[in-house]
């Protein structure tokens, strides 16, 4: 096991010097546009152009200039964007990660929870009215889009049902670093997350229902069921375990893309400064060292993922250990 | 060896289990009785659709489908089984009465080691703590032969080979001493020269855990070796039943004799061409209403059309009206000498 | 000993199929399987050659090595006196056509959405034996040659038994009109008494088509029924290989011998024959042991049996054996 973990991380390490170096090239090397004029932004002066110019030494050869970016990016962390005059940009994402973080990890911890009952539930019962009635809740779930539900959510708890016993701990839109204040933290959070995590738990346990279903047809089933084993605990122990590939598989992705900024509706409606909000916010000023930046960061919150999808499923599937 | 001088752990009485499908009730087993006494090893023999398999599993109350009906009474040890509420069937299943299937391969759950799966099924029917379940564990693997039982107790089962699991997969079902051990082919999807060691596992069984065994094969030379007595099923119906012996000495039904003629001999004589049964066995949906195996039979009469009861003659029971006569004219006919002569 | 020599159908020398299994950084490290190591094999136009083993053993592999289906890692394949060993997919094909495989799993092997009367028709457009309406006829006229009605033809696979979706799968490797067949355990997957008609089929088709063929079993009672000659493999090699009755009723491998004695016998009053217990699992291909593949197994196994490999020779009865010290001889 711990092999192969070591094998999956050298193999992630790779990968993200890879995605690195493709995201410099599509920024910098693409023929056509002069990078320095784009990082520049779009009203620049020409005495801004030049200085672009030496300072990401464009005039030096390739290999060099994506060093230079690496060292800013990584390493002396003084990355600027021009546009927002000067503004540093590795501070703004630092800032910006733990929001959105907190608001991912949050869903997802609330997601996998009942993505997982739900699944369960539904496949103990399957084809009665709670199994359908789960199934049909599921699908309302993933059918609603996620900016309306959250429009729907400030309604009701920041202006129509504020002042009621049920909504008057919700605070203000915006986030509360955990830090200063936890409890604040968390109650600013809550909503978001559900919001965000009703939509998955939808897709998360339909997913599971069907695994336990094809599961339950295995002949290891029929063992366990012989040996004198309930059915709930058939349906936990053994039939659970062998089919949370697929669950987890959808985790890795959904996760990953999650965190690298793919929550922004949700940011921008609860008014949460995170990577999601910054990478909007860098697209509509065409601020390309901050589009940058954001590309690798949430890149690296993918490959990260999808690592440790692959030690989870080591973990829970020894067949997998071998590879 | 009369039925009175052993005591019998499990009876059936007119098993029948039907499925409701959309083309109506069908029958897959059709009034089955059988008697297991202690210490017994009996063999069911049939091909697919014969209803051997369904048969075990409603021993074990493992008939799951909710299309399923089952009726009649199965009695183990006096206490009636069919329609005893399902915890009261969970004490029994893996404790008592245990089975072991086919396919080695697919038995086990791939990711739990076998002691731990072992360890499970103990502790499922005793009060063992989790310590003294392994060690049950690795004991029960060594007692079946696996080398190195503790090592192997921590594999995974795709760790090991097809004998091996196989081997794991009977330590399992002894964990909790059962009194009657049901085998669903367990060695057909085994190389044969593993398929001998389990046999032999199988007779140690009985003669060192004092367990009964009902083992089903569609190998004739595995019952042979292993057998005390011989159930042949088909469509559903036990067709002939007798002592090993007596069976192979003079098989009665044609269906039997069918099946012993179609085995290739590997010593001896070799036919020119096997005395094959024509046709296929049929469908559950359409049984034919008299003899089952009359649309295939060479001697086949107008009174096959009635239903055929399951009469002994001397201990040998048999659903065919051929008369003896006839009978050994058939069997001269269809196997070239007398099995059994030497 | 070329196959223009002595006119053998299918001649191999030789014959190696390795591969890599595993999945390291580095390909070196993966593990190797030596599934078939260098088997040389002669088969005569008419005969039977059965192939018996247990798992692991190759057979299978090298009945696929012979016609092609696998690449082969080292030595040669003589068919009909060419080499086809390295012929390419064009060269290849006008042999293809005299050479066929049937398969062990009738319903995996049949495409359950092409209805017979096509999959039938399919080997002969594709080598262009006639008119549609010529193939037509002649998909009948294998139906019939393979005990099945020709009016049939419409019907999808899973409309037939098990016994008949292999008789279909037999009259597919007919329709070219081979000369050799290789058989990859046909009647394992079906019902015993099914199993007797295939294998009667396997006959009738033998003597009324002049076919050759090549068959791979595990069940030794079936081989017996259709070898002409019997070869026994064991971990890649052929241990044992000469006229069927001969081999059987006096064995010279100590494998071939405890093999024979594990087949459970259908008569109780047959004196208890399994003296021979092999002892532990049939080995992995993966890692084969020094010298002779069998010797952790054999009861006789002596210090050079562990560390020379015996060759495949004649043991002085009439057929070749590949051990040290064969039984039967001094």
């Amino acid at each position: 096991m711990f092999s192969f973990v070591v094998r999956r991380i050298l193999h992630m390490l790779l990968v993200l010097v890879g995605i690195s170096a493709m995201v410099f090239l599509i920024f910098f090397a693409t023929p056509g546009a002069d990078p320095a004029a784009r990082i520049a932004g779009r009203n620049a002066t020409p005495d801004t152009v030049a200085a672009v110019r030496k300072e990401f030494g464009l005039d030096k050869p390739l290999p060099v200039q994506y060093v230079l970016m690496m060292d800013h990016l990584l390493v002396t962390r003084d990355l600027t964007s021009f546009v927002n005059r000067g503004e540093k940009i590795v501070p703004e994402i630092e800032e910006a990660a733990p929001v959105t973080l907190s608001l991912v990890l949050g869903a997802a911890v609330i997601w996998v929870v009942f993505g997982v009952l739900v699944g369960v539930i539904a496949a103990a019962f399957k084809d009665t009215v709670i199994d359908r009635g789960l199934m049909v809740a599921g699908l309302i779930g993933v059918s609603i889009p996620v900016f309306w539900l959250g429009e729907v959510v400030n309604l009701l708890t920041q202006s129509r049902l504020h002042d009621t016993f049920l909504f008057s701990w919700v605070p203000a839109l915006g986030y509360v670093p955990l830090r200063a204040n936890p409890l604040g933290w968390f109650a600013a959070l809550v909503l978001p997350w559900i919001t965000l995590a009703v939509l998955y738990i939808g897709i998360y346990g339909r997913v599971l229902r069907a695994n336990l279903i094809e599961a339950l047809n295995e002949d290891y089933i029929r063992t366990a069921r012989a040996k004198g084993l309930s059915d709930w605990q058939v349906l936990t122990r053994h039939a659970l375990r062998c089919s949370l590939i697929s669950f987890v598989t959808m985790f890795g992705l959904d996760f990953g893309a999650l965190v690298g900024g793919g929550a922004l509706l949700t940011e921008v409606v609860f008014g949460l400064q995170g990577v999601g909000a910054l990478t909007y916010r860098a697209l509509e000023d065409l601020d390309l060292p901050m589009i940058m930046a954001t590309v690798i960061y949430a890149s690296f919150f993918v490959v990260v993922s999808n690592a440790s999808v692959d030690i989870l499923y080591a973990a829970i599937d020894p067949r997998v250990r071998e590879r | 060896m009369s039925g009175e001088a052993k005591a019998s752990i499990l009876e059936v009485r007119d098993l029948t289990v039907s499925f409701r499908t959309e083309r109506g009730l069908v029958r897959a087993v059709d009034g089955v009785s059988l008697t297991l006494n202690e210490r017994e090893i009996l063999s069911v023999v049939g091909e697919s659709g014969s209803g051997k398999t369904l048969t075990v599993l409603s021993v074990m109350g493992l008939v799951h489908s909710p299309n399923a009906i089952v009726e009649g009474s199965i009695r183990f040890r006096g206490r009636e089984l069919i329609g005893l509420p399902d915890r009261e069937m969970r004490r029994i299943r893996g404790g008592a009465i245990a089975m072991i299937f086919q396919n080695p391969m697919t038995a086990l759950t791939p990711v739990y080691t076998i002691g731990h799966q072992i360890a499970e099924q103990v502790r499922a029917h005793r009060r063992f703590s989790r310590r003294a379940a392994w060690a049950h564990a690795v004991a029960l693997l060594a007692s079946v032969g696996i080398p190195n039982p503790s090592g192997a107790a921590h594999r995974f089962p795709h760790e090991l080979s097809g004998g091996m699991r196989q081997r794991g997969v009977i330590a399992m079902a002894l964990s909790c001493d059962p009194a009657l051990l049901l085998a669903d082919e367990p060695t057909t999807a085994l190389d044969v020269t593993v398929q001998a060691q389990i046999l032999d596992l199988i007779r140690k069984l009985r003669s060192e855990f004092g367990s009964s065994v009902i083992l089903i094969t569609h190998n004739m030379g595995v019952v042979a070796e292993i057998a005390d007595r011989v159930a042949v099923m088909y469509a559903g119906r036990i067709v002939e039943r007798a002592e090993t012996r007596a069976l192979f000495r003079e098989p009665r039904h044609p269906y039997t004799l069918g099946l012993l003629g179609s085995i290739p001999p590997l010593e001896g004589e070799r036919p020119r061409r096997l005395p094959a049964i024509p046709g296929v066995p049929p469908s559950p949906f359409a049984i034919p209403a008299g003899c089952p195996f009359a649309p295939r039979c060479r001697w086949s009469q107008a009174a096959c059309a009635a239903r055929p009861p399951l009469l002994a003659e001397e201990g040998h029971e048999t659903a065919c009206i051929l008369s003896p006569e006839a009978r050994a004219a058939a069997r001269s006919e269809l196997l070239a000498a007398p099995v059994g002569a030497t | 000993m070329s196959g223009q020599a002595n006119g053998s159908l299918l001649e191999t020398i030789t014959l190696t199929k390795r591969y890599r299994v595993g999945n390291h950084l580095f390909s070196r490290h993966n593990k190797v399987v030596h599934a078939v190591e260098r088997v040389s094999l002669a088969v005569q136009e008419g005969e039977t050659l059965g192939l018996v083993g247990e798992s692991g053993c190759g057979k299978s592999t090298l009945g696929r090595c012979l016609i092609r289906l696998y690449e082969v890692s080292d030595g040669r394949i003589f068919f009909e006196g060419t080499d086809i060993t390295f012929l390419g997919p064009r060269a290849l094909g006008p042999h293809r056509e005299r050479m066929q495989m049937v398969f062990q799993d009738p319903a995996a092997s049949l495409n359950p959405r092409r209805r017979v009367g096509e999959l039938l028709a399919e080997p002969l457009i594709v080598h262009r034996r006639g008119t549609r309406a010529e193939i037509r006829a002649r998909v009948r006229e294998l139906l019939r040659e393979v005990g099945l009605r020709p009016e049939h033809d419409e019907r999808f696979p899973h409309e037939f038994s098990g016994g008949q979706q292999q008789r279909i799968g037999i009259a597919r490797a007919l329709a070219l009109a081979p000369r050799l067949i290789v058989a990859d355990e046909p009647v394992s997957a079906l019902d015993a008494s099914v199993q007797a008609q295939i294998v009667n089929l396997f006959l009738d088709l033998q003597e009324r088509l002049g076919l050759t063929y090549i068959f791979i079993a595990h069940d030794l009672s079936v081989v017996r029924q259709v070898s002409t000659r019997v070869a026994v493999m064991y971990l890649g090699a052929i241990v044992e290989i000469g006229p069927t009755d001969a081999v059987l009723k006096a064995p010279s491998h100590p494998y071939t011998q405890a093999l024979i004695s594990a087949v459970p016998v259908p008569d109780p009053a047959a004196p208890n024959r399994r003296r021979i217990i092999l002892e532990g699992d049939v080995p992995s291909p993966i890692d084969p042991p020094s010298g002779c593949p069998f010797h952790p197994r054999c009861s006789f196994a002596t210090d050079h049996c562990r560390s020379e490999r015996p060759a495949l020779a004649p043991q002085g009865r009439g057929w070749d054996v590949a051990c040290h010290y064969p039984l039967g001889t001094t």
